[in-house]
C-alpha cells in the first residue's frame, strides 16, 4: 500500500531528523551546564585530589580536547554502533543502560498499562453516573492523587503493607540475600506488586479525569439524548456509544505520559529499590556524564516518539472517519 | 469449609510463618543484612578509588588502623623510608592469596601502585615517581618530594592482582581482603561470602548482604526485621525499632565556615570571579565569631544533639591539637570587636571606618542541616553586632562566590592531607581546597617539616604545631582561618543481638565506615 509506505517513510525521516535534533541541542545543553565534571566525579575525595590528577581524570574521558572534537568523536563512534562509555558507571553505556532498562521494563509496561486501562474504566463510570456518590469518590481519589506527592503515597504503602502487615517485601526485586539465578518467577511477582500498585494508582488520575469530562460531553450531545429517548439507559449509552467516542483523549493522555515512564522509575529506585533507568539519568545529568546521558535522552526520544505514532494510529482504529495515512485531520466528534 | 475454619487455617499459616524466622534464630546468626547505603556506581575497582572510607572489603591494604585509629601491619610485614624521605621499601607478608587462590606476590602491589598513578579516578598518587618490586616480597616506592602523606595509600589502596586486572574488574573484584563478591545487583543489593583464602582475622558472619535502599526504606526494612544494620540521618535518629540498639559513631565529618583572609582589592579568580572580603580579612571579626559561637547550642538545635562541637578541621585525631581552641565567650568577643576599633551602629551592627560588619554566609540549598546551621549562625552573631545574612545557593553558584564570602562547607578525612589542603598557601584558590586564600608562612613552614618527616607518627607534632604553635596557627587562636561549628554524629541502628564493639572515629560519609571494624563483630544472644 503505497499510501502507508508514504506514511511510514515520512515518519522515519522526521524521527531521524528528530534524533538528531535532540542529540545536538543535548549535547551543547550539557556542555553549556556549569557541571564540572571531574568535581562531580571526585565528591567527598576532593581535598585528596591536587590539579595534576584533576588533568589526568579530564584526559582519560577526553575533556581535554575542543568541544566539536568531542561530539565529533562521539557521533563517528555512534555510527559504529558505539554508544560510548559511561564515566559515572565506568562501564560501555550499553551495558549500564541494557542492565537496568530489562529490569524495569514489566514494572514500568505493567504500571502503564493497568492506569490506562483502570483510569479508563472509572472516567467512564464515573461521568455515566455523574453527580452520584460513585461519581463523587472516584473524582476525590482522582483529585487527591493528582495533587500528592508520589514519594509520600510509596512510603505510606511501604509502612502500611510491608512494615505493619508483612504481606509485601520492603524492597528490591528479589529476596534479600537471594542470588538472581535462585530467584523464582513467584518471587519475582511477589516483590513487583507494591511498586506496581504504587505506579498504577498514581498514573490513573489523570486519564480517569480526562475520560470523565469527554464522556460528559458525548452524554449530553444529541445523539445520546436520541439514544436514550429510544429507552437506552446511561449506562448503555456510555458502553455502546460512548466508550468508543471518549477512548481519543485517554490515547492521547496515555501515550503522552510515556515519557513521564522515566518519573516512576525514580520513583520506584528510591523508594523499593527496584532498577531502573531513573538514577542512571539523574547521574548523567548532575554528574556531565554526557554518553549516558545523550543515550538516554535519545532513547527517550524514541520512545515517545513512537508512542505518538502509535497514539495516532490507534485514533483511526478508534475513530474510523479519521484516515491519518490521508493526512487528515482530527474533525468534531458528533452522531 | 466455614469461615471460622478458613480463618483458624490463615491465622495457623500466618502463626507458623512468623515462628520460623525466629526458630532460626536461636543460632548464633551468621549472616548479616546491612542497609548503609554506599554503593559505588563505578564499581569496586580501588586503582579507580573504591575502599577509600571504610575497608575497601573484596582487597587488603598494606597498612590497617585498629578502631583506635593506630596502625597495625596488614599486607605489609614491615615499611620503612629512606633518611632523604624519598623511598619506601615494604616487605610483602607471605602466603597471601587471593579469593581466586592465586598467590599475592610484590609484583601484584608494584602494579597496583603504578596502574592507579596513571588510571586517572580518584586516587592522587602524582607524588609518586615508580613502585617497583625488587623480588618476591619487596616493593620499592619512589616518590618525587617528601611527601608523608602518601602513606595514606598504605592504609586506603586495596591491592589487585596484575594477572586479573583489566576492563570489567570494578564489577568482578578479586582480591585478598576478609570477603569475596557473589552478586551485585545494581540499585539493589550486593551479596558477599567469606573470602576461604583469607589471611586474617575472620569475622563470624560469613555472608553479608548489602541493601541500597534509600533512608527511609532502610528504616522501614529495619522495622519489618529484615535489616540488621541501618545507617540512619541524625533527624531519624529518635525512630528506633524494637529489638534495636542505637550505635554512635564519633566522627569528623565536621561543619564550618571558611574565611575570606584577604581585602577585596579588584583580585579575580582563574574564572573571573573576585577574590577578599573586607570584613572578613579582619582577624578581629573572624576571632569574634570563634569566641561568640554557642556551639553546643548548635548541635542541639539542629542536629537534635546528635553531634559535638567543632574547633578544628580533625578534632580529636592524633594531627589535631586542641590547645588551638578558644573557650568560648560573648564577653571577649564583644571587647575584641571594641578594641578593634568596630563601634556599635544605631542599628546595632558594628561599623569601623565606615565598614558595617556585614556579610551573606553561603550554604548549599539542597542541604538542610546547613541551612539550619548558616540560620543559627546568623541569630548568635546578631548580639555581637554582626549582621550574617544566610543564603541558600546551588554548588555551581557557590562556585562563583567562594573566593569572595563565607560559605560553609562540610569536610573530615583520616588524613592530614586534608588538613594540607585547607590551609596550605599554594592550594589557594585552587577548585574548593584553600577557598579562603588562607596564607601563613609558619604554618607553611610546619607543614613542609611534617611532609618531610621520618614517619606519619612523627608528622604529628608538625601538624599540631601548624594548628597551633604558641604564638600562631591556623586556629581559632591563630588566624582563626574558619570557623568550625559541629561534627555531625554518625548513626546506627544495630540489631541488638550484634555487638559491634568500639567504632572508629568515622570521616566525612555515613554509612560504610562503619564495616572498617567487622571482623571484630559477634552476634551476643544465645
Amino acid at each position: 500500500m503505497p499510501v502507508w509506505f508514504r506514511f511510514v517513510a515520512m515518519r522515519l525521516f522526521r524521527l531521524a531528523l528528530l534524533l538528531i535534533g535532540v542529540a545536538v541541542v543535548a549535547f551543547a545543553l550539557a556542555k553549556m551546564s556549569p557541571v564540572d565534571p571531574v568535581t562531580a566525579y571526585l565528591g567527598p575525595n576532593i581535598a585528596k585530589v591536587g590539579p595534576e590528577q584533576r588533568a589526568l581524570i579530564a584526559a582519560r574521558w577526553g575533556l581535554d580536547q575542543p568541544v566539536a572534537t568531542q561530539f565529533l568523536a562521539w557521533l563517528s563512534n555512534l555510527a559504529s554502533g558505539d554508544f560510548g562509555w559511561s564515566a559515572t558507571y565506568n562501564a560501555p553505556v550499553v551495558d549500564v543502560i541494557g542492565s537496568r532498562v530489562a529490569a524495569s521494563a514489566a514494572l514500568m509496561g505493567l504500571a502503564w498499562m493497568f492506569s490506562g486501562v483502570i483510569g479508563f474504566s472509572l472516567g467512564v463510570i464515573a461521568a455515566t453516573f455523574q453527580g452520584g456518590w460513585c461519581d463523587r469518590v472516584i473524582r476525590v481519589y482522582a483529585y487527591v492523587l493528582a495533587s500528592t506527592p508520589t514519594f509520600w503515597i510509596a512510603i505510606l504503602l511501604l509502612m502500611g503493607f510491608s512494615v505493619a502487615l508483612g504481606w509485601t517485601p520492603v524492597c528490591c526485586a528479589a529476596p534479600i540475600g537471594l542470588l538472581p539465578e535462585e530467584v523464582t518467577l513467584i518471587q519475582r511477582l511477589h516483590h513487583l506488586i507494591l511498586p506496581l500498585v504504587a505506579l498504577s494508582i498514581l498514573g490513573i488520575s489523570q486519564i480517569a479525569l480526562h475520560t470523565r469530562a469527554k464522556m460528559i460531553d458525548i452524554l449530553e450531545s444529541d445523539f445520546a439524548t436520541y439514544a436514550r429517548a429510544q429507552g437506552a439507559s446511561r449506562l448503555d449509552v456510555a458502553l455502546r456509544h460512548g466508550a468508543r467516542n471518549a477512548a481519543l483523549p485517554a490515547i492521547t493522555v496515555l501515550f503522552a505520559s510515556l515519557g513521564e515512564l522515566f518519573g516512576g522509575s525514580i520513583l520506584a529506585e528510591q523508594v523499593f529499590s527496584y532498577p531502573g533507568l531513573g538514577s542512571a539519568t539523574i547521574a548523567a545529568g548532575v554528574r556531565g556524564d554526557v554518553p549516558l546521558l545523550l543515550a538516554i535522552a535519545m532513547g527517550t526520544t524514541l520512545v515517545v516518539s513512537l508512542g505518538n505514532t502509535i497514539a495516532d494510529s490507534l485514533y483511526a482504529v478508534a475513530d474510523p472517519r479519521i484516515d491519518i495515512a490521508a493526512g487528515a485531520p482530527l474533525r468534531e466528534i458528533g452522531p | 469449609m466455614s469461615f471460622r475454619a478458613c480463618l483458624t487455617a490463615v491465622l495457623a499459616t500466618s502463626a507458623l510463618a512468623a515462628f520460623l524466622p525466629s526458630a532460626s534464630l536461636a543460632a548464633p546468626r551468621t549472616e548479616l543484612v546491612l542497609a548503609i547505603g554506599g554503593e559505588p556506581d563505578d564499581g569496586y575497582d580501588p586503582v579507580l578509588g573504591w575502599g577509600r572510607y571504610g575497608h575497601p572489603l573484596f582487597q587488603s591494604t598494606l597498612l590497617t588502623r585498629e578502631a583506635d585509629l593506630s596502625t597495625s601491619p596488614d599486607l605489609a610485614t614491615a615499611w620503612s623510608l629512606s633518611d632523604d624521605r624519598l623511598t619506601w621499601t615494604i616487605t610483602i607478608r607471605d602466603g597471601v592469596k587471593f579469593s581466586d587462590g592465586t598467590p599475592l606476590t610484590a609484583k601484584d602491589v608494584a602494579f597496583t601502585f603504578t596502574e592507579t598513578a596513571k588510571s586517572g579516578g580518584t586516587v592522587d598518587l602524582s607524588v609518586m615517581e615508580s613502585a617497583v618490586a625488587t623480588d618476591e616480597h619487596t616493593v620499592v616506592i619512589k616518590l618525587k618530594r617528601p611527601w608523608i602523606t602518601f602513606v595514606e595509600n598504605f592504609y586506603a589502596l586495596g591491592i589487585v592482582p596484575a594477572a586479573e586486572y583489566g576492563p570489567g574488574y570494578a564489577r568482578k573484584p578479586v582480591g585478598s581482603g576478609p570477603y569475596r563478591m557473589v552478586s551485585w545487583t545494581e540499585g539493589e543489593q550486593l551479596i558477599v561470602e567469606a573470602n576461604p583464602f583469607y589471611y586474617g582475622k575472620m569475622s563470624p558472619f560469613k555472608r553479608l548482604t548489602f541493601l541500597f535502599t534509600g533512608e527511609d526504606t532502610s528504616l522501614a526494612a529495619a522495622s519489618a526485621g529484615k535489616a540488621d544494620v541501618v545507617s540512619v540521618p541524625a533527624t531519624l535518629a529518635d525512630a528506633m525499632p524494637h529489638g534495636f540498639t542505637t550505635v554512635v559513631a564519633d566522627t569528623v565529618d565536621n561543619r564550618g565556615i571558611v574565611f575570606p583572609m584577604r581585602r577585596n582589592e579588584g583580585e579575580k579568580d582563574a574564572g573571573g570571579y573576585p577574590i577578599g572580603n573586607d570584613v572578613t580579612a579582619d582577624i578581629a571579626i573572624r576571632k569574634a565569631i570563634n569566641l561568640g559561637l554557642d556551639r553546643k547550642a548548635l548541635v542541639d538545635a539542629v542536629l537534635l544533639g546528635h553531634g559535638t562541637p567543632a574547633y578544628g578541621p580533625a578534632d580529636d585525631l592524633p594531627w589535631s591539637n586542641p590547645e588551638g581552641r578558644v573557650s568560648e565567650d560573648e564577653g571577649a568577643a564583644k571587647a575584641l570587636l571594641d578594641a578593634a576599633g568596630w563601634a556599635p551602629g544605631a542599628d546595632g551592627v558594628r561599623v569601623k571606618d565606615g565598614l558595617r560588619a556585614a556579610f551573606d554566609v553561603i550554604y548549599p540549598s539542597s542541604d538542610s542541616v546547613r541551612q539550619g546551621l548558616a540560620v543559627m549562625l546568623s541569630e548568635q552573631m546578631k548580639p555581637l553586632g554582626i549582621a550574617i545574612t544566610p543564603k541558600g545557593d546551588t554548588w555551581e553558584g557557590i562556585d562563583r562566590v567562594k573566593h569572595s564570602t563565607p560559605v560553609l562547607f562540610g569536610w573530615g578525612s583520616h588524613s592530614p592531607q586534608e588538613v594540607y589542603s585547607l590551609y596550605q598557601s599554594g592550594w589557594a584558590g585552587i577548585e574548593s581546597y584553600n577557598a579562603g586564600y588562607f596564607e601563613n608562612a609558619a604554618v607553611d613552614g610546619h607543614f613542609e617539616k611534617a611532609q618531610a618527616a621520618e614517619s606519619l607518627e612523627a608528622s604529628y607534632p608538625f601538624w599540631r604545631q601548624a594548628e597551633w604553635d604558641g604564638k600562631t596557627g591556623f586556629s581559632a587562636r591563630g588566624d582563626a582561618g574558619w570557623a568550625w561549628m559541629v561534627n555531625l554524629d554518625h548513626v546506627y541502628f544495630v540489631r541488638a543481638c550484634i555487638d559491634v564493639g568500639q567504632t572508629q572515629i568515622e570521616p566525612h560519609g555515613h554509612g560504610w565506615p562503619i564495616t572498617a571494624t567487622i571482623q571484630n563483630w559477634r552476634w551476643i544472644c544465645e
